[in-house]
């Protein structure tokens, strides 16, 4: 392969959907348990944001941050710092995030309007 | 038994991200240059590309028919990850060998389990040894299922004998729950066989043998 050709090869323009204002809610649950672990120190933020892959093709990803290189967009919900990457906002907005307290498969859910179907352990979402 | 030249696209992803990427969208486990499958929601096949890990960049060499599915389906999923795709298909022409043979420096050369596959330079064409007709007759010989004949969309990986390229222990990708529910229940449908001739709705169809895609319960 001729890499310098490969350099003059024309690029396939990645179509970036447009990045929309994002509003998000959390249910009762779920800002008890982020009370817990964020304690009384509040500079830190709640990063809700998409990764490809898993079985259905978009991953959340849920992550306390103190700061990320993404270029995010940042909510005040309730006091709590989210912190939304402007990339993956198309696929977030409206988005509820739950806590379900359960011995197997408990922990921080989040229910998508935007999800055509999701995987079995709700991680993953088309 | 010589070189045949394939109808192939040749993408060149560049970006720190490229090889997790398509790891994380395909069939096989992906950390350097290797075979991988990408499938849809319902395990059918969108197309099978060999990776290859270049100094810089990661190729994807696929059928140039499915071209337009695969960069729709793997462009749509590029969130804010470090990776550009350019196409390099028309400045470069893609070889299959069935033996390791010498090639200029320009050609990269990789092993896949169809043989040596070689990328070269448009400009610098590697002479073509071996008729279609020639290919088949490999192919049914050593049962490789190749693209528009056993590996299409209406299948998925394990059903045209894609499944050393169906990685089992890897994490999620899409079309991952119905194969490895096929596998851990030992009920893959169809799959991939090698008959005598004459063979009804052969997919490959060799002087002796042919190769068709059955119901598993047709052919032990």
């Amino acid at each position: 392969m001729d890499c310098n050709t490969c350099d003059t090869a024309p690029t396939i323009v990645i179509n970036k959907p447009e990045v929309v204002e994002v509003t998000l809610t959390i249910t009762q649950k779920a800002k008890e348990m982020l009370e817990n672990a964020f304690g009384d120190d509040r500079s830190h933020g709640l990063l809700v944001g998409v990764l490809s892959g898993g079985c259905s093709g978009y991953m959340y990803d849920l992550q306390i941050v103190e700061s990320t290189e993404q270029d995010c967009q940042e909510l005040d919900i309730d006091g709590f710092k989210v912190l939304v990457p402007k990339a993956s906002s198309h696929l977030l907005d409206g988005i509820e995030i739950d806590y379900v307290d359960r011995m197997m498969g408990g922990g921080f859910k989040i229910n998508n309007p935007n999800a055509a179907s999701s995987c079995g352990c709700g991680e993953s979402f088309s | 038994m010589g070189v045949v030249q394939l109808d192939a696209y040749v993408l060149i992803m560049r970006g720190k991200d490229c090889l997790t990427f398509i790891d994380g969208l395909s069939t096989n486990k992906v950390t350097s240059t290797c075979t991988t499958v990408f499938t849809n929601s319902a395990a059918k096949i969108i197309d099978m590309v060999d990776v290859i890990d270049g100094d810089g960049y990661v190729a994807l060499i696929g059928h140039n028919p499915y071209k337009n599915d695969i960069v729709q389906h793997i462009s749509t999923r590029i969130l804010n990850q470090d990776i550009s795709i350019s196409d390099a298909s028309s400045n470069n022409s893609v070889y299959l060998s069935t033996s390791d043979i010498d090639v200029p420096d320009s050609v990269t050369k990789c092993s896949t389990f169809r043989g040596m596959l070689l990328v070269a330079p448009k400009n610098q064409p590697i002479d073509i040894t071996m008729t279609e007709a020639d290919f088949s007759e490999y192919r049914v010989e050593n049962m490789i299922p190749h693209q528009g004949f056993e590996i299409t969309p209406k299948h998925h990986p394990l059903a045209c004998g894609l499944g050393h390229l169906v990685h089992e222990a890897k994490g999620c990708y899409i079309g991952q729950e119905i194969l490895a529910r096929m596998r851990s229940r030992g009920r893959q449908g169809r799959k991939l066989v090698k008959l005598p001739n004459p063979v009804k709705d052969a997919t490959t169809i060799g002087s002796t043998h042919s190769l068709a895609i059955v119901r598993s319960d047709v052919v032990k």
